[in-house]
């Protein structure tokens, strides 16, 4: 009896798991259809989100909004699994630097022909161009933020430094020296925070990569790329970020909630989230512009931001359709950009975030804004990130101009090897 | 024969015990020990072998977290299943090999050694391919059949070990006493082989308990359908510096494994290995 | 063994279950009801079955993709073509390929000389303890062993921390000072080297524990009579333990070949592969390139050459194994 009793039970257990798992398969009731939509983790807050569905769903009470929350981490993989399935999430967000790479694989909806329903024309070119491919628009711009230095005034005045007065590297860098005292981290910069030195890369005139004829080629180590290392390795070393991970890991805006950190780089969307971990901060948080090497101009930065696309394995694309329309109108652009201090996706509804001081600053940055460079390939890069490797390694005591080579033939071999 | 060796001799194997033991658990205290550990001290610059004091906060953290019940009851089903289905299976399998001469039969064993050497990790697009065309992406069965898969070669490997260890002339008695062959396996062999089953299974049970790759690439959409390896490893993002809920976390996932190890040992140490020496 | 070789230099063919050669041993003892006719058959049918389908099937797909121009537009959209061995000429002029196989083989060889020597140490120890000190060393090792590679990988992720971790804490303590927020996973030899700790950790119980078991079968009597030889201890484990315990010793050690060769979670969980490509053996490298790079094709290609390689490795144990099952038909 035992071996029968024992199928019976396995039998059991798996039958179990087949229900389990056709009951939570629908999540759809009546004559609504019910979409499901990824976000990235701390693109919007949890009020912004769940306002937004609250007013979505009200606004279209034939559609049922189920949002789910992704990882940066591994998220090209994931991606990548869902638009080949058979039943694809309806609405993705991604990195604006991502699209074009799903673009080229036909995994996503072509919405060419929505453009001007949606006011293309407007569109922040950051957002819009990474967003096409081919001739075609795939990503619809959603948001922008790039980088800003959020800092502690409380900090600051201790320390007899205005910040208004930073306005040259030199200047900063003195003023994070004589910050940096104490049980004060003058500023916290993770070695791996690459978008930055990106950013001082391209204020030396240098670039990540370049193509000639074709062929992308990874350029960190020409004397442009070096001195923006040079002074990454400067600035890194006036507080304690470590020199093995990046800003999400741990989150850098937690650091500065928790210990004293006078200043981060980040977009200021982060003040939020260090205000949400530390309410006693609150009011004692300061932005300025990364400073350049000139008072006249300041430092270049990486326009970053993410586009929503539609999977063309998506079985609702009408009601994924309705609610991108609805998430990049400007109805919520505005309060989008309010509540998460970003840059809109319009040109246009720029004036709603006039008064926000982090917003302020992030706009004199945008003046200086750059893009990776565009091209499916360097998907391929970002995935295997050999600029992190090459931070860490020179941080850490390796030789920068040997480092860089390495580097620079890696991005090379990834950019080629992807299409 | 070390009563007649002299104590002083037993100094270098006591210190070679005690050494190993504590190299052993150590990784395993101080998952505990940080789980227990209050935030502030976690992140001190110089970290303390014993907590000064104790706090269950990051196991609030861990089990108020988004879906942990579900994604524990997820493991849980998956695994028992993958496990119960490899055992019956393999069962068949080993009894073949150990008990009957036929065709075949070297050939066979082969085949399960060179499938124990699998290349899973490579298998995923396949498997997630041919998942998508009979439309088994997001469900847990699949995980189940993987994982079946995964563990059946070195279950039936262990088992074989197993049978025969059990002198077959105690069926072969039972069959004169006019039991089938099947009756003299199932009164005789099969209690016998008990400790040998729990051994065996609890090898799979490790690997389906553990298993991430396949759970985080099949398990798309469905969220609610995700096991708890994937879930702790994404517990880093969400918890980002703390480090204390993901070791509460990491504790709470490793709990089930330790107990059974610990109340099984016997059968472990003996009978898993007993059946292994005979293979 | 001409055909062991055969079957073991390429994948396995899909006749898995059917034999290919009639080795016809004759029954060992004389069975009650004339032979077993189709009943092996229909025993190990479930799981021929179901090897076909969950493995062999999605084995020849792995195989068919690495033949093919397959990234992800194919994956989506499904119409991959074939471009004969294409793949395999690519990767195999890759020179970061070699060097990744390089590593694999360095990798397992460090790995598995060290689990061998450490686990039948602590096997030999085992078997010398008292009653008290053998139950708390199998506790420890059968707790080792229970504990799950997720967890394991994160626990040691955060023994090694750079800034919080007690390893950098204590060596600092004891005077290294160069240890003070020594970032482990920056260095690829550190790394390396924090990865084969964790992977020996992880695996020594099972070996101890299955050699120690492996002794215990051992008969005391032998023990006896080499010391009444006056044989030395060295000489008595070469002569008498190894002996006895050689088959399992080696069913253990190719276990553990496989198992370290296919190593892929602690590493895909800790490093990526990175820095560079310190630890990127090949069961990561393939994964990267299919996964991360896109090229399934490569990936395919590239698992495919991991088969062979690690069949090759294995081919002595295989013929060993075969004289043995042949001793026992």
């Amino acid at each position: 009896m035992k071996l029968r009793l024992f199928a019976g039970v396995s039998a059991l257990v798996v039958t179990a798991g087949l229900s389990a798992c056709s009951s939570s398969s629908d999540g759809g009731s009546g004559g609504s259809t019910a979409i499901d939509v990824w976000l990235m983790r701390d693109s919007v807050s949890d009020q912004f989100q769940k306002d937004f569905v609250e007013g979505f769903e009200a606004a279209h009470p034939d559609i049922e909004v189920k949002v789910q929350i992704q990882e940066w981490d591994g998220i090209g993989e994931k991606v990548t699994a869902a638009l080949a399935s058979s039943d694809a999430p309806d609405v993705i967000e991604t990195g604006n630097t991502q699209v074009a790479q799903f673009a080229q694989s036909g995994g996503l909806l072509d919405l060419s022909d929505k453009v001007g329903e949606l006011g293309g024309k407007d569109w922040l070119k950051g957002l819009a161009e990474p967003g096409a491919y081919d001739g075609k628009q795939y990503g619809i711009p959603y948001y922008a933020a790039n980088r800003v230095v959020i800092y502690r005034t409380d900090l600051f005045e201790k320390a007899g430094v205005d910040p208004a007065a930073i306005k040259t590297r030199d200047q900063w860098i003195a003023a994070t020296k004589k910050l940096n005292t104490g049980g004060t981290q003058g500023i916290y910069l993770p070695g791996q925070n690459w978008y930055t030195l990106a950013g001082f890369v391209w204020d030396e005139g240098g670039d990540l990569a370049t193509e000639s004829g074709g062929k992308w080629k990874g350029s960190l180590d020409t004397p442009e790329a070096l001195r923006g290392m040079e002074f990454y390795q400067e600035l890194q070393a006036l507080g304690r970020g470590p020199k093995d991970s990046d800003e999400a890991n741990p989150p850098q805006a937690d650091v500065m909630a928790k210990g004293k950190v006078a200043q981060i780089v980040s977009s200021p969307g982060g003040a939020n989230t260090v205000v949400e971990n530390n309410p006693a901060l609150k009011d004692k948080l300061g932005f300025f512009p990364i400073p350049g090497k000139t008072a006249d101009t300041p430092g270049a930065v990486f326009t970053g931001g993410s586009d929503l696309v539609i999977p063309t394995a998506s079985a609702k694309q009408d009601a994924a359709y309705t609610f991108v329309k609805e998430l990049t109108g400007d109805t919520w652009q505005k309060k989008l950009a309010v509540a998460m201090s970003y840059v809109p996706n319009k040109t246009t509804l720029s004036d709603a975030v006039a008064a926000d001081p982090g917003a302020s600053a992030m706009a004199v940055g945008a003046a200086q804004g750059h893009a990776t460079p565009n091209t499916p390939g360097w998907a391929a890069v970002e995935a295997k990130n050999p600029i992190k490797d090459y931070l860490t390694a020179v941080l850490t005591g390796g030789d920068a101009r040997k480092e860089a080579a390495k580097a620079s033939e890696a991005i090379t071999t990834s950019m080629n090897s992807g299409t | 024969m070390s009563t007649t060796r002299p104590r002083l001799r037993r100094i270098p194997l006591s210190a070679a015990a005690v050494v190993t033991v504590a190299l052993c658990l150590f990784p395993v205290y101080w998952m505990v020990a940080t789980a227990f550990t209050p935030a502030r001290d976690i992140q001190s610059d110089s970290p303390r072998l014993v907590p000064r004091t104790w706090t269950l906060d990051h196991f609030r953290t861990a089990v108020g977290a988004d879906g942990f019940g579900l994604f524990w009851r997820n493991s849980l089903l998956v695994t028992l299943s993958a496990v119960l289905l490899s055992l019956v299976i393999a069962l068949g399998s080993a009894y073949a090999v150990a008990r009957m001469r036929w065709r075949g039969r070297r050939q066979f064993m082969l085949m399960v050694f060179i499938a124990q050497m699998a290349p899973w990790e490579s298998l995923i697009i396949p498997v997630y391919i041919i998942s998508r065309d009979t439309h088994m992406l997001d469900r847990l069965p699949t995980l189940t059949l993987v994982y079946f898969m995964m563990t059946l070669p070195f279950t039936v490997i262990v088992l074989r070990g197993f049978i025969g260890t059990i002198p077959p002339e105690l069926e072969e008695s039972a069959q004169v006493d006019g039991c089938t062959r099947l009756g003299a396996f199932r009164h005789i062999a099969f209690p016998l082989l008990a400790p040998g089953l729990m051994a065996t299974s609890l090898f799979g049970y490790i690997t389906a308990w553990n298993e991430f790759t396949y759970a985080n690439f099949l398990i798309i959409k469905q969220q609610d359908n995700r096991t708890l390896p994937v879930w702790l490893s994404s517990f880093q993002n969400v918890f980002g510096t703390d480090w204390g809920a993901t070791m509460a976390a990491s504790t709470l996932f490793a709990a089930p494994a330790l107990v059974v190890f610990l109340l099984l040992q016997r059968h472990v140490t003996v009978g898993f290995a007993a059946g292994a020496v005979k293979g | 063994m001409t055909a062991v070789r055969e079957q073991t230099a390429s994948h396995p063919p899909p006749s898995a279950g059917r034999p290919r050669r009639s080795p016809g041993p004759g029954p060992r003892r004389p069975s009650k009801d004339g032979g077993p006719g189709v009943w092996p058959y229909l025993l190990i049918a479930p799981a021929v079955l179901g090897s076909l389908y969950l493995l062999v099937y999605p084995l020849v797909r792995a195989v068919v993709i690495s033949l093919q121009d397959f990234g992800l537009r194919q994956l989506i959209l499904g119409d991959a073509r074939f471009v004969g061995l294409d793949n395999y000429g690519t990767l195999l002029g890759d020179s970061r390929f070699w060097e990744v196989v390089r590593r694999t083989f360095l990798f397992m060889a460090v790995n598995v000389v060290l689990i061998m020597v450490l686990s039948t140490l602590v096997a030999l120890m085992i078997e010398r303890l008292g009653r008290f000190g053998r139950i708390a060393v199998l506790s420890s090792l059968v707790l080792t062993w229970a504990m799950p590679v997720i967890a394991a990988t994160t626990v040691f992720q955060w023994l090694f921390h750079s800034e919080f971790g007690i390893v950098n804490a204590v060596l600092t303590d004891l005077g290294f000072t160069s240890f003070d927020r020594y970032a482990w996973f920056a260095h690829g030899p550190a790394a390396f080297a924090i990865l084969v700790a964790l992977i020996v950790w992880q695996s020594v119980p099972f070996a101890a524990i299955t050699l120690y078991s492996a002794l215990t079968t051992v008969p005391a009597e032998l023990y006896e009579s080499a010391r009444l030889d006056g044989a030395s201890g060295i000489r008595i484990f070469r002569s008498i333990t190894f002996p006895v315990v050689r088959p399992i010793f080696l069913l253990v050690f190719s276990l553990e070949v496989i198992w370290t060769f296919k190593a892929f979670v602690q590493i895909w969980v800790m490093t990526n592969g990175g820095p560079g490509d310190a630890t990127t053996i090949l069961p990561v490298y393939a994964v990267q390139t299919a996964l991360s790079s896109q090229r399934y094709d490569l990936g395919s290609a590239a698992s495919m050459v991991t088969v062979v390689l690690m069949s090759g490795v294995l081919v002595l144990y295989f013929r060993q194994m075969f004289r043995q099952e042949d001793e026992l038909a």
